[in-house]
C-alpha cells in the first residue's frame, strides 16, 4: 500500500467532496465530460466483497477491480460545487458536498494560486432584510392600486438644476429657456451594471443587451445597461439600439478606440457615460482579467495581446476629485457634444461623504451621478484578499451621502446610484425601494443579472469560478466549447421575465405607500428590527 | 300613502329628524303593511333599502332632498324616485330595486350594484358605475345615466349593463371623465360621445343590431322615467354611440412576443458581435460530442500556422514532408512514414 504522509495534500483538505454512489451510477461518463475544472476522472477502486451469485446462499468471498468516478486531489482542480455533474446524472450517482473542514484557505496560499474572482464569501450580511416597509396608507391617506394606477417609475440619470438655477426668464405671456441645461435621461432606477465584454463571454453580454433592448422596445420599460470597462461591440455601436447603452471609461480605457471610431457612425447617442473610479469587490484596485479569458475577439475589441490585463489603480492624469471632475467629465461631455449625461462611479469607501460632497459643490454643473458600489460587489478576476476583506457596506455609506446632500439642501440635484449585493437573496425590488426609499435614486445591478443566465454561484462559496475562464454555465468565459452552452435567447427572456416581475413588485410596495413616483429619501416608509441598523440609518426601530 | 316630514317647526325651532329615528320609522311602517312613501327628507341617508312588504306588495318612494345612499341595497319589488338631485352613492350596492333620480347623482352612483335598475335624469359623479357586477341568478343591473359621469368611471366593473347618453355634452373631452373603465372585467358600457383614452383591460367597439335592440327598448322607458321622452329621437341614432367592452381573460395574456423572434427580427442582424466572433448561437448540451467536446483543445492552427500546413490534408506540415522527401532517398522511409502521417 502506499504510503500517505500527513502533510500530502487530501480530498479532506478541499472545500468540496464529491458524493459518488458506485451502486447508483452506470459509469456514462457524462459527469467526468461535463465538468470544466476536471475535478473529477475515472479510475479503478480494488473491492473486497463477500457475494452470492447462485440462487442458494452461496457466499464466496472475492477481490475484484471496479471502476469509478472519483475526486481529483489537486489544488488547481479542486472542485468548486457548480454541480454540473449532479445537474447530468441520469441516476442521482453524483454531487458535490461542501466540505466544512477544509484547509483550503492555508493550503492554496502555500501551495497555489490563491482564490479570486465571483463574490465575497465573507461579507455577505443583510443589512436591508432587517428593514421592513413599516409604514402603510391606510385610513391615514389612501394607498394605490399597484396594478391599475399610473406610476412613474423612472430615475434621473444626470445633472437636475434647482428651480431657481434653471435658465428661465419671462417673456412676455412665456416662460423662456435663455441657456442651455445639462442633459438628463430619466430611466429605471435599475442598471444592469459595468460587466465588461471580456469578464463575460460574447453571448452573455449579449443576452443582457438583448434584454435591455427587448425591455424598451416591446414592454416600455426604460432600462439600461451599462458596458463595463472593455469596450463596445461596433455593431452595436452603429445601431440604433445604442441608446439603450451606457458606456464605461476606466482606467485601463479599453476598448475606446473602437468607441471613438465609430463615433461618426453612430445613429444615435448612448444613454450615458459612466468614469469608474472603482469597485466595490476591489477598491484601490484596477480591473483584472486573466489571460484565460483575453481570446481573439477579446484582444481585437480592446487592441491588447494575448496577456492578464490590469487597468490601473486610478485614473492616471487624475490626482484630485476637482481635476476628476474638470478633466474626465469634460472630456467625455465633450466627446458627445454635451448631450449625453456623464456620471461616476466609485466603491463605497469610509471617504465616500467627501467625495460626494465635493461633486456637490460641482461648480460646472456637470456631474451627472455619483454611483457606489459596496463590499458585496462581485467581480470576474479580483484576489480574494481584496473582496474579502476590502471596501464598504453600501446601505448606510449611501445614506450618510444622501443625508449628507439633504443637510446642504442639495439631494437629488447629482443623483445617488447604489449597488453591490442588490438582489442577493433573489429580490431585487425590494432591496432597490429600501435603498430608494433611504435616499438612492436606484441601483446597479450585475452578479443577479448573471444569475438569470444561469449563473450557479453564490455567497457561501458555490462555483465563483469567473476567474478560471472554465465557467460551466459559458458565461464568464471565453472558451468556445463552454460559450455554446449558454443559450441566448432563454437567457434573455429569463431577465426579461424576472424585470417584469421586479416591475410588478416594485408597483406592489409603491401602493401601499401611497407614492405614484419613486419615494426617494422616504425613510419613514420604512422600520427597522435591528436597533443599530434603526440607529445608523435614521430610521424607526420596531420590533 | 305616508308622507314623512323630517323638518317640523315646534315653538319656531326647526327640528330634523334623525337618520336613525326616520329609517326605523320607515320601516315599522313597512311592517304595518304601508307601500306607499312621501318623503320630504332633509340629507338623511340609506333612505329606500333594504325593505320588503312581507307579501310581496311593491314598494314605493317618493323622496326630495335625499342624503347620501339613496336606494342603497335596495330590494327587488322596491321603487325609489327622487325629485331633484341626489348626493354620492345612489343606489350603493343596489340588489334589485328600481331607483329614479330625476336630477343629478352625486359620486360613485350605481357604486357596486348587482341587480336592477338605476336612472340618473342629470350627471352622475366620480367613479359611478364602479365595481358594478352581475350576479347570474339574476337580472343584471342596468345603469342609465342621461348627460355624463365624473372621472374614473366603471373601475373594476364587473358585470351589468351601463348606458351614458352624453346629452348635452357634445363639447366636453370625455363623457366618462379621465381615466374610465380602468381595471374593467366584465359588464358593457354603452356610450355617445367622445371618450377618454381606454386602459389595456378595454376596447371601444361599434353597436351590434343585438346591441341597439337592447338599447332601443330600453331608451324609452329611461327616458319617460326622467321626464325627457322629447329626447328619444336625439338619443336614437346609434351611428353616435360606442360600446365599451372589457378583454377577456385570455386576451390580457397573450403570447408575448419571445426574446428569441426579437432577436431574430428586430435584434442587429447576425448579432453585435459578428466582426470580431462567428457565433451561429447553436446550444451544446453539458455533455458535448465532435467539435464542441470539452475535452479536445481548441486549435488556433488556422490562425497561428502557415496556410498551406494548415490546409495539407494529409495533415503532414510541409517542412516534414520535405524532410520525408528527403529521407526517402536516405532509405529511412518506412518508419518516418508511419510515424508522421496522419494514417
Amino acid at each position: 500500500m502506499e504510503t500517505i504522509v500527513t502533510q500530502e495534500l487530501s480530498r479532506t483538505d478541499l472545500r468540496w467532496n464529491i458524493d459518488y454512489r458506485p451502486e447508483r451510477c452506470t459509469m456514462c461518463g457524462s459527469c467526468v465530460a461535463a465538468c470544466t475544472i476536471n475535478a473529477i476522472e475515472v479510475g479503478v477502486e480494488r473491492r473486497s466483497m463477500t457475494l452470492s451469485r447462485a440462487a442458494y446462499p452461496d457466499p464466496a468471498r472475492e477481490h475484484m477491480s471496479r471502476p469509478v468516478i472519483r475526486q481529483r486531489v489537486s489544488l488547481s482542480q479542486a472542485c468548486v460545487g457548480c454541480g454540473m455533474c449532479a445537474k447530468v446524472c441520469p441516476n442521482e450517482a453524483i454531487r458535490p458536498v461542501r466540505n466544512p473542514d477544509n484547509r483550503f484557505a492555508m493550503l492554496t496560499r502555500c501551495l497555489g494560486p490563491a482564490k479570486r474572482g465571483g463574490r465575497t464569501n465573507l461579507n455577505a450580511q443583510r443589512t436591508l432584510d432587517h428593514i421592513i416597509v413599516g409604514r402603510i396608507s391606510q385610513m391615514t391617506d389612501p394607498s394605490l392600486d399597484s396594478e391599475r394606477h399610473t406610476f412613474d417609475i423612472r430615475a434621473p440619470f444626470g445633472r437636475i438644476l434647482l428651480p431657481e438655477h434653471l435658465p428661465l426668464a419671462i417673456e412676455g405671456d412665456s416662460l423662456k429657456q435663455i441657456d442651455r441645461t445639462p442633459p438628463v435621461n430619466w430611466i429605471y432606477p435599475l442598471i444592469f451594471s459595468d460587466m465588461s465584454i471580456g469578464a463575460l463571454s460574447t453571448r452573455a453580454w449579449e443576452a443582457i443587451a438583448l434584454a435591455t433592448a427587448y425591455l424598451n422596445e416591446k414592454c416600455g420599460l426604460p432600462f439600461r445597461m451599462c458596458s463595463g470597462e472593455g469596450g463596445m461591440p461596433v455593431k452595436l455601436m452603429t445601431s440604433d439600439k445604442l441608446k439603450y447603452m451606457i458606456l464605461q471609461i476606466a482606467s485601463g480605457h479599453f476598448g475606446w478606440n473602437r468607441i471613438l471610431r465609430a463615433l461618426p457612425h453612430m445613429k444615435t447617442d448612448p444613454a450615458g457615460v459612466l468614469i469608474k473610479i472603482g469597485q466595490g469587490a476591489k477598491p484601490g484596485d484596477g480591473g483584472l482579467l486573466p489571460a484565460a479569458k483575453v481570446a481573439p475577439h477579446i484582444q481585437a475589441i480592446r487592441g491588447v495581446p494575448k496577456a492578464t490585463l490590469h487597468s490601473p489603480p486610478n485614473h492616471q492624469g487624475l490626482y484630485s476629485i476637482e481635476e476628476s471632475v474638470q478633466k474626465m467629465h469634460l472630456s467625455l461631455s465633450a466627446a458627445f457634444g454635451f448631450r449625453v449625461p456623464v456620471a461616476i462611479k466609485c466603491a463605497a469607501s469610509a471617504t465616500s461623504v467627501s467625495v460626494y460632497n465635493n461633486l456637490l459643490r460641482d461648480p460646472y454643473r456637470i456631474c451627472g451621478g455619483f454611483f457606489l458600489d459596496g463590499v458585496q460587489g462581485g467581480t470576474g478576476a479580483a484576489n480574494e484578499i481584496s473582496l474579502d476583506h476590502t471596501g464598504h457596506p453600501v446601505v448606510s455609506k449611501m445614506r450618510d451621502c444622501y443625508m449628507a446632500a439633504v443637510r446642504q439642501g442639495l439631494q437629488g440635484q447629482i443623483p445617488l446610484w447604489a449597488g453591490g449585493g442588490i438582489g442577493m437573496t433573489g429580490n431585487a425590488a425590494a432591496d432597490a425601494f429600501k435603498m430608494i426609499c433611504l435616499g438612492a435614486n436606484g441601483v446597479i445591478v450585475g452578479k443577479l443579472m448573471i444569475q438569470l443566465l444561469g449563473c450557479v454561484g453564490n455567497e457561501q462559496g458555490r462555483c465563483n469560478a469567473c476567474s478560471t475562464g472554465k465557467c460551466p454555465a459559458g458565461i464568464c468565459t471565453q472558451d468556445p466549447r463552454l460559450v455554446r452552452r449558454l443559450d441566448i435567447d432563454r437567457g434573455a427572456q429569463s431577465i426579461v421575465d424576472y424585470m417584469l416581475t421586479l416591475d410588478s413588485e416594485l408597483r406592489k410596495l409603491m401602493a401601499p405607500i401611497g407614492n405614484s413616483s419613486l419615494p426617494v429619501g422616504r425613510s419613514d416608509a420604512l422600520v427597522s428590527t435591528d436597533r443599530a441598523v434603526a440607529e445608523k440609518l435614521g430610521i424607526v426601530y420596531a420590533c | 300613502m305616508l308622507t314623512i316630514e323630517t323638518l317640523k317647526t315646534v315653538n319656531d325651532a326647526t327640528e330634523r329628524m334623525s337618520t336613525q329615528d326616520l329609517l326605523l320609522s320607515i320601516e315599522k311602517a313597512v311592517t304595518d303593511g304601508v307601500t306607499d312613501f312621501t318623503i320630504h327628507a332633509s340629507g338623511q341617508h340609506d333612505i329606500g333599502g333594504p325593505l320588503w312588504n312581507t307579501e310581496g306588495k311593491p314598494l314605493s318612494f317618493l323622496v326630495t332632498n335625499p342624503g347620501q345612499r339613496v336606494g342603497s341595497m335596495c330590494l327587488e319589488n322596491t321603487e325609489v324616485t327622487v325629485e331633484g338631485s341626489a348626493p354620492a352613492d345612489v343606489g350603493w350596492l343596489n340588489a334589485g330595486g328600481k331607483i329614479v333620480v330625476r336630477g343629478d347623482a352625486g359620486d360613485t352612483a350605481g357604486h357596486c350594484a348587482a341587480a336592477g335598475t338605476i336612472y340618473i335624469g342629470g350627471r352622475a359623479g366620480t367613479r359611478s358605475g364602479s365595481l358594478m357586477k352581475h350576479d347570474p341568478l339574476y337580472q343584471a343591473p342596468q345603469l342609465w345615466i342621461l348627460e355624463n359621469t365624473g372621472s374614473f368611471s366603471f373601475e373594476f366593473m364587473g358585470g351589468g349593463r351601463a348606458v351614458v347618453c352624453g346629452h348635452g355634452c357634445e363639447s366636453m373631452p370625455s363623457v366618462l371623465g379621465a381615466r374610465p373603465c380602468v381595471g374593467m372585467v366584465g359588464g358593457l358600457v354603452y356610450v355617445r360621445g367622445k371618450t377618454d383614452a381606454l386602459p389595456a383591460d378595454a376596447t371601444l367597439e361599434p353597436l351590434s343590431s343585438e346591441d341597439i335592440a337592447w338599447l332601443e327598448s330600453g331608451m324609452e322607458p329611461f327616458l319617460k322615467a326622467i321626464g325627457r321622452q322629447d329626447l328619444l329621437g336625439t338619443l336614437s341614432r346609434w351611428d353616435e354611440w360606442h360600446k365599451i367592452v372589457p378583454h377577456v381573460h385570455e386576451e390580457k395574456h397573450p403570447d408575448i412576443f419571445s426574446v428569441a423572434a426579437y432577436r431574430n427580427n428586430e435584434w442587429v442582424n447576425g448579432g453585435i458581435f459578428t466582426d470580431v466572433l462567428a457565433d451561429d448561437f447553436g446550444v451544446c448540451g453539458l455533455v458535448a460530442r465532435g467539435l464542441y467536446r470539452q475535452r479536445i483543445p481548441v486549435w488556433d492552427n488556422a490562425r497561428y500556422q502557415a496556410p498551406c500546413e494548415y490546409n495539407c490534408p494529409s495533415s503532414i506540415p510541409t517542412q516534414q514532408r520535405y524532410n520525408l522527401w528527403m529521407a526517402l532517398s536516405a532509405c529511412a522511409f518506412s518508419p518516418l512514414i508511419f510515424h508522421r502521417s496522419a494514417f
